[in-house]
């Protein structure tokens, strides 16, 4: 359940919304769209705990504080955001995970093959090598890495709009599968990503309006 | 190196004034051994000193202390030129490649900060010294040879037999010092990556592991630096205990010949005198070696084509 109330956020002098509030069911999957520089990513790391508002409420997944909420909530970003170390520790980034979990998420994320195919395998540093990957599987990474934190609500700020069809293909199939039973809120540019999804908003001016 | 070219071509005038003035203190230097030798001669044969006989040595001390302050106000002098063109050239490179790329000067300035202040305080500190010691040890192996061939051999065949052991372990220091410099890169780059990441690193909780991560690389770039201290520190003191080997076997031979009749006595002063300059030359080559494989390896770091 995410509860944004009269909620606004202002970047040291630049406000991006005002007033803004939304009400997204467990569940359910909303889209939002609109022009680059609107406030979408803004929003999305508001709801991600990771900016403070400047005023009114959010409650996201029964937490209202930004410390409790990024504990609740999977962000997955335009850019993959690695960090210079294996494969394994940029998915669980540290944290215990059972080998037939690991298993499980490397398929679901639809990288288990081309990790597989490496000498190292999932032991492979990405420090080096980070530049050799491609953007599909950088992605599928950090996809995989949301998986294994799990939550309940899962946002996405245009994790395909670095990529080429292809690879934006692949990514979105696994982006699907992750989705199932979720709360997700999917920003991004392309209209026809958000296909059967329960709600779209158009941004502008700091305001959310149903399509 | 095509850095280290440039920086020379660009200051060649005052580099060469810097090897002039070196060259003529050393000259001095030399000439004053061989006037001590000759005075020794004098007083041994009972000749008669002349006044004018002990001008000499006042001229050459002078001239020696005018050219030696003279050489390193110079040497100075060329270092900062040097590093000033090196800094000057570098900024404006990046001042270029930041407006095509579209990244910060300062983001590129910060990642070559490192390499660009060690370069340019082995410029400042290292190069001059070191290069005016090899001059010196060049000059003085000539200078003895036409004082003496055979003893200049038994000097020189001892001090270069140290001298290979000398290159193989300023060798196996070189690739200490080039491992060092590369875990200190990768130590920087995780750091950066991590601070790049940190929205990222936050949602997923991933602090601990960052901050593992880090320490890790911090204890491998300690690792080896402490190694390199270690190893440069046990290959100086053996070269240092070894260098006076060449002047053991100097005096020895040197006697003999006097007490043969086939020198004199004062050209025995003149090598005792000037032994050091080639010696300590060639001692110290593997720190020439390996202050010079940082240098140009800092100078690869921000070599951009
Ligand atoms: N860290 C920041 N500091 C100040 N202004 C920012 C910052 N990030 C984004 N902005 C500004 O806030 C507005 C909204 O940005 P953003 O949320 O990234 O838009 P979108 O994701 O819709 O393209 C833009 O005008 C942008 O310039
Ligand atoms: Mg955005």
């Amino acid at each position: 359940m995410i509860e944004l109330k009269n909620l606004s956020f202002t970047y040291e002098n630049k406000e991006v919304f005002k007033n803004l509030s939304l009400k997204v069911k467990k569940g359910e999957k909303v889209g939002i769209i609109g022009e680059s520089g609107c406030g979408k990513s803004t929003l999305l790391r508001l709801m991600a705990g990771l900016y403070e508002p400047s005023s009114g409420e959010m409650i996201i997944d029964g937490e209202n504080i930004p410390e409790k909420i990024i504990r609740k909530v999977s962000v997955i970003m335009q850019s993959p955001m690695l960090l210079p170390m294996s494969i394994r520790e940029n998915i669980t980034m540290g944290h215990e995970v059972s080998e037939d979990k690991l298993k499980k998420i490397l398929e679901d994320a639809n990288i288990k093959k081309w990790i597989d195919s490496l000498p190292e395998g999932i032991e492979t540093y990405l420090g080096d090598r980070a530049d050799e990957l491609s953007g599909g599987q950088a992605q599928r990474i950090a996809i995989a890495r949301a998986m294994c934190k799990d939550t309940e609500i899962l946002l996405l700020d245009e994790p395909t709009s670095a990529l080429d069809g292809e690879n934006a293909a692949s990514v979105l199939e696994a982006l699907d599968r992750f989705s199932i039973g979720k709360t997700v809120i999917h920003v991004t540019h392309r209209k026809e990503h958000l296909n059967g999804y329960d709600r779209i908003f158009n941004m502008k001016d700091g305001c959310l309006f149903l399509q | 190196m095509k850095v280290l070219k440039i920086l020379i071509k660009r200051n060649k005038f005052w580099i060469a004034l810097a090897v002039f003035t070196a060259l003529i203190s050393n000259l001095s230097q030399m000439f004053f051994a061989y006037f001590i030798g000759e005075l020794v001669n004098k007083i041994e044969t009972r000749d008669t000193i002349t006044f004018s006989f002990l001008a000499v040595p006042v001229i050459l001390i002078l001239s020696n202390a005018f050219t030696q302050f003279f050489n390193q106000f110079i040497g100075r002098l060329s270092a900062e030129k040097m590093a000033h063109t090196l800094r000057v050239g570098y900024a404006k490179i990046l001042l270029m490649r930041s407006s095509k790329e579209n990244c910060s000067v300062a983001a590129a300035m910060s990642v070559a900060q490192n390499e660009l202040a060690q370069a340019n305080s082995y410029l400042g500190n290292t190069f001059f010294d070191i290069t005016g010691m090899a001059f010196m040890g060049i000059i003085a192996t000539v200078f003895l040879l036409f004082q003496n061939v055979l003893l200049t051999v038994i000097l020189i065949v001892p001090t270069l037999l140290i001298l290979i052991y000398v290159v193989y372990s300023s060798r196996k220091l070189s690739g200490i010092v080039t491992a060092a410099q590369e875990e200190k890169a990768h130590m920087n780059k995780t750091a950066y990556a991590m601070i790049h990441a940190f929205p990222s690193v936050k949602i997923f909780g991933g602090e601990e592991l960052c901050k593992e991560t880090y320490n890790k690389r911090l204890q491998g770039w300690k690792k080896h630096f402490v190694k390199l201290g270690r190893l440069s520190s046990l290959y100086n003191t053996l070269s240092g205990i070894l260098s006076r080997v060449p002047l053991l076997i100097l005096f020895l031979a040197g006697s003999f010949m006097v007490i043969r009749g086939d020198i004199l006595i004062g050209t025995l002063i003149v090598f005792l005198i000037l032994q050091k300059s080639l010696t300590m030359a060639i001692m110290n080559l593997p720190n020439w070696f390996a202050n010079f494989k940082v240098f140009t390896t800092n100078l690869s770091r921000i070599d951009i084509e």
